[in-house]
C-alpha cells in the first residue's frame, strides 16, 4: 500500500511538537513574587507610555466622535460624522496624496544617500570626525532656522540653487511660488536635513561589524563591492531597518518644514500634508475654524496608515534582517 | 441740627466706605501677542493706566504669536481659567461670544459713537458693542513712484495702468514686471474688498443666504479675472517681490517692511487709497480687538478693572500714541483730529491716505463660521488668480461651499 506523500514528515512534526511542548513551570510562590517584581519595574514605563502615548490616542479617538465645542467640551456626540466629512473633503485626499508622494521619495532617497555617506565615512578618511560633525550639523541645527536659510536658497532671483542651475543652463525655478515645485522643494530640504543623522547611525553600525567577516571575504577573493553588498549591507540590516522605520514614521508626520518654508500650505495648497490638514482643521493655523473632532478623526486615520505600514515593514523586512 | 449732623456723618461714612471699596487693590492679567518691539509701548500704556487707576495692577502676559495666543485662550476656555482681558481676533471669540463681558454697556453713547464706523459691526455681538478695537490696520494701494505718477482712482484706471505697466523688459518672451500683484491664498481679503466695492457681501443681511454670487459678486470676480494677465501672484510677502509689480494692495501695517524693500530695490514707494469700484472705495480693516471675559474664575472687581483698561486703550490720546509707535491706525474718530495726530500725519505723508482709507472701511462679518468661509475664499480666490478655474465658475464653487457652511 502506497503511503500518501509527506505522511511520514507530518508524523515526525507531530512527534516533535509533542516533544517540544512548552514547558509548564510550576507556578509556585517564587514565580508569582518574581512576576510581581517584574511589574514593579515596568510601572514607570507603563506610566510614561500610558500618559503620553495610550491616553492621547484613545482620547483622540474619543474626540473624533464629537462635534467640538470649546464652551462645553468635547461637544455633541455625532458618531462617525467627522470621518464622513474628511472622506468627502477633496483636500483630505489631496493632502494624503502629497504625503505619500513625500514619503515615497524622501524615505528611500535619504536612506540610500545615508548608506553611501556612511560607507564613505567608514573608509577611514583623514578628517573623519570633521566629516561626521559636518553631516550631523544639518540634523542638529534648529529646523526653523534651517528652513529660513533654505527660503533664501530657494529664492527665485538671488537663491543659490537657481544660481547653480543657471551654470548648467537651466532657467530659474520659482521653487516657492510654483505648485509643481513646492513639494519637491520640501523633499530636497528634508533629504538634506536627515541624511546626516541616518548616516551617523549607519556608520556606528558599520563600525561594529567584526573584522573577521571582512577577513573571510578577503580569503574568498571577494571584490570591494561584493564585500560591501554581501557582508556590510546584510550585517547592517538591523540599523537599516531601524532607520527605515523611524524615517517612515517621521516622514508621514512632516509639517514644520512646509509651514516655515511657505508660511502656509504652499501655492494652491500644493505642499499641504496630512499633518498640516490636522493642525489646520484644529483651527491652529491659517485662521480657520476650530474643528478639533475632524482633526482628531484625521489623526486616527493617519495613525492607522502608519500602523499598517509599520506592520507590513516588520513582516516583510524582518525576514531579511540579520541580528548576528 | 442734630439730624443734619447725623446726615452729614452718614454721608461721610458712605463716601469713605465707597472709596474704600473702590480702592480695594485688584490685579488683572492682559494676554497679548505683541512682539518685543511693541512691548515697551504697551507697557507705557499700562503704566499710564496704573497712574490713572492706582488700585489696579495690570500684568501683561506675552503669549507668543497670534497662533499661540489663540491656543492659550482656547485651552483657558476649556479649563475655565481665562484672563480678565485679552487681545483677540473676531473669529476666535465669535463661537464663544456668550462668555464675553459687554464692554459697550459701560461706555457712554458718545464713546461708542466715536469708534470708527467700519469697526463697529465687527465688535458688535447681538446688537451690543462687546469688544473694542485695538491694533488695526487697513489695506491700501502701494505703488512704485518711479513708474506711477498718479495712482489709479477707479477700477477702469487700475485695469488700464496694470495692463500698461506689465512689461517684458529684456524681450525674452517672459514678463519681467507686472502691473499689479495679489497674494490670494494669504490674503483673500483682497477679493472681499472688490466685492465690497461692487456693493456685494458674502452673505445676505440676515445671514440666511449666500450673496457672494449675486450681480455684485460676479462684477468683482470678472474684474479680478480681467487683471490676471497683468498680475504677479504669490503666497509670499510683497516685500520679497518689490521689483515684480508696479502696484499692489497690502496692509498698512506692512509700511515699514515695504518701504525698506523698495529702498533696497532702488525706488520710492507711494501709498494711495484704493481705486473705487461701482459702489465705493472702501477697504477692509484687519487686526485684533480687546475682549473682557465674563467667567466664574473672575471677580466682579476684575471685570470692572478690565473694562476700564479697555476703555482707556481707545482714548484718543492713547490710540494715537499706540498708532505712532506701532504703525497701526487710530481706532476712534476723534483721534484723527488731535493735534498730536495731525503733527504725525504732517511728518508722514503716507498717513494722509491711510487715515482717509480708515474712515472709508469695513470689517469682517461676525458669523460663527467666518473662519471656514475665509478658508473657502482663500482657496477659491487663489484658484481663480492662478488660472485653475475661470472667475465665474470659481465664484459659483465658493458660493456652494459657503452655502454648506450655513447649514
Amino acid at each position: 500500500m502506497k503511503r500518501p506523500r509527506g505522511a511520514g514528515k507530518k508524523r515526525a512534526e507531530a512527534a516533535d511538537r509533542k516533544t517540544i511542548r512548552p514547558l509548564r513551570l510550576p507556578r509556585d510562590r517564587a514565580f508569582w513574587r518574581e512576576t510581581l517584581e517584574a511589574y514593579w519595574y515596568l510601572i514607570p514605563a507603563f506610566l510614561v507610555l500610558g500618559t503620553f502615548v495610550f491616553y492621547p490616542f484613545f482620547s483622540a479617538f474619543k474626540l473624533s466622535l464629537f462635534k467640538w465645542s470649546s464652551l462645553n467640551p468635547p461637544g455633541d456626540f455625532i458618531g462617525f460624522e467627522n470621518y464622513r466629512y474628511i472622506f468627502h473633503d477633496r483636500f483630505f485626499w489631496k493632502d494624503l496624496g502629497h504625503t505619500f508622494y513625500y514619503v515615497g521619495i524622501t524615505v528611500p532617497v535619504t536612506l540610500t544617500l545615508a548608506i553611501l555617506v556612511a560607507t564613505l565615512l567608514n573608509k577611514g578618511l583623514r578628517l573623519l570626525s570633521f566629516a561626521r560633525t559636518s553631516f550631523f550639523l544639518s540634523y542638529i541645527s534648529p529646523i526653523v532656522a534651517m528652513v529660513m536659510v533654505w527660503r533664501w536658497m530657494y529664492n527665485v532671483d538671488y537663491g543659490l540653487i537657481n544660481y547653480f542651475l543657471s551654470l548648467v543652463g537651466i532657467d530659474a525655478i520659482a521653487w516657492l511660488n510654483d505648485p509643481r515645485y513646492a513639494l519637491p522643494a520640501v523633499i530636497i530640504l528634508s533629504v538634506w536635513h536627515y541624511v546626516g543623522y541616518q548616516a551617523i547611525i549607519l556608520l556606528a553600525g558599520m563600525q561594529s561589524i567584526e573584522q573577521q567577516y571582512y577577513d573571510a571575504a578577503k580569503v574568498d577573493g571577494a571584490s570591494g563591492f561584493q564585500t560591501w553588498w554581501k557582508v556590510t549591507v546584510p550585517l547592517l540590516s538591523p540599523q537599516i531597518f531601524f532607520v527605515f522605520i523611524i524615517s517612515l514614521i517621521g516622514s508621514f508626520k512632516v509639517f514644520t518644514e512646509v509651514y516655515v518654508l511657505f508660511n502656509g500650505p504652499g501655492p494652491l495648497r500644493s505642499a499641504e500634508t496630512i499633518v498640516y490638514y490636522i493642525i489646520r482643521s484644529a483651527g491652529r493655523i491659517d485662521n480657520v475654524g476650530n474643528h478639533t473632532g475632524r482633526a482628531a478623526a484625521a489623526s486616527v486615520v493617519l495613525f492607522g496608515i502608519i500602523f499598517l505600514f509599520t506592520i507590513i515593514q516588520l513582516t516583510v523586512t524582518q525576514k531579511r534582517v540579520h541580528y548576528d | 441740627m442734630l439730624r443734619k449732623l447725623m446726615l452729614v456723618g452718614l454721608a461721610a461714612v458712605l463716601l469713605f466706605g465707597m472709596a474704600a471699596i473702590a480702592q480695594e487693590p485688584v490685579t488683572i492679567e492682559f494676554w497679548h501677542a505683541m512682539s518685543s518691539g511693541h512691548q515697551p509701548n504697551l507697557q507705557k500704556l499700562v503704566d499710564d493706566f496704573h497712574a490713572a487707576y492706582p488700585y489696579i495692577t495690570v500684568t501683561l502676559v506675552y503669549q507668543g504669536n497670534y497662533g499661540a495666543l489663540q491656543s492659550k485662550i482656547d485651552a483657558a476656555v476649556v479649563a475655565k481659567n481665562l484672563p480678565a482681558i485679552a487681545q483677540v481676533y473676531e473669529n476666535w471669540v465669535t463661537p464663544i461670544a456668550s462668555i464675553l463681558y459687554p464692554i459697550g454697556n459701560f461706555m457712554t453713547d458718545a464713546e461708542k459713537a466715536d469708534i470708527i464706523d467700519g469697526l463697529v459691526p465687527s465688535n458688535t455681538y447681538n446688537g451690543v458693542l462687546t469688544t473694542v478695537p485695538f491694533n488695526k490696520s487697513i489695506m491700501v494701494l502701494y505703488y512704485n513712484k518711479s513708474l506711477v505718477t498718479t495712482p489709479p482712482t477707479t477700477w477702469a484706471e487700475y485695469f488700464e495702468m496694470s495692463k500698461a505697466l506689465t512689461v517684458d523688459v529684456d524681450g525674452d518672451g517672459k514678463i519681467d514686471r507686472y502691473g499689479t500683484a495679489f497674494r490670494p491664498a494669504a490674503n483673500p481679503e483682497q477679493f472681499l474688498i472688490f466685492l465690497e466695492q461692487a456693493g456685494g457681501s458674502i452673505l445676505s443681511a440676515d445671514w440666511k443666504e449666500v450673496a457672494l454670487n449675486n450681480d455684485a459678486g460676479k462684477a468683482a470676480a470678472e474684474f479680478v479675472g480681467s487683471l490676471i494677465p497683468y498680475s504677479f501672484i504669490t503666497s509670499e510677502y510683497m516685500s520679497d517681490h518689490m521689483k515684480d509689480a508696479a502696484m499692489f494692495v497690502d496692509t498698512s501695517a506692512g509700511i515699514a517692511y515695504n518701504v525698506k524693500a523698495a529702498t533696497n530695490a532702488g525706488f520710492e514707494l507711494g501709498v494711495a487709497t484704493l481705486p473705487a469700484g461701482p459702489a465705493n472705495f472702501d477697504s477692509m480693516i484687519q487686526g485684533t480687538n480687546v475682549a473682557v471675559f465674563n467667567t466664574e474664575n473672575l471677580t466682579q472687581a476684575q471685570k470692572d478693572a478690565a473694562v476700564l483698561l479697555a476703555k482707556f486703550l481707545i482714548r484718543p490720546e492713547n490710540t494715537v500714541f499706540w498708532a505712532e509707535k506701532s504703525g497701526y491706525q487710530p481706532v476712534v474718530k476723534s483721534a484723527y483730529n488731535t493735534q498730536e495726530w495731525l503733527n504725525w500725519v504732517a511728518a508722514h505723508d503716507y498717513q494722509v491716505q491711510m487715515s482717509e482709507q480708515m474712515l472709508n472701511s469695513f470689517s469682517q462679518i461676525l458669523h460663527p463660521n467666518y473662519g471656514d468661509m475665509r478658508s473657502v475664499l482663500s482657496t477659491g480666490f487663489e484658484e481663480i488668480m492662478r488660472g485653475v478655474v475661470p472667475p465665474l465658475e470659481g465664484l459659483e464653487s465658493m458660493a456652494t461651499e459657503i452655502e454648506a457652511l450655513l447649514e
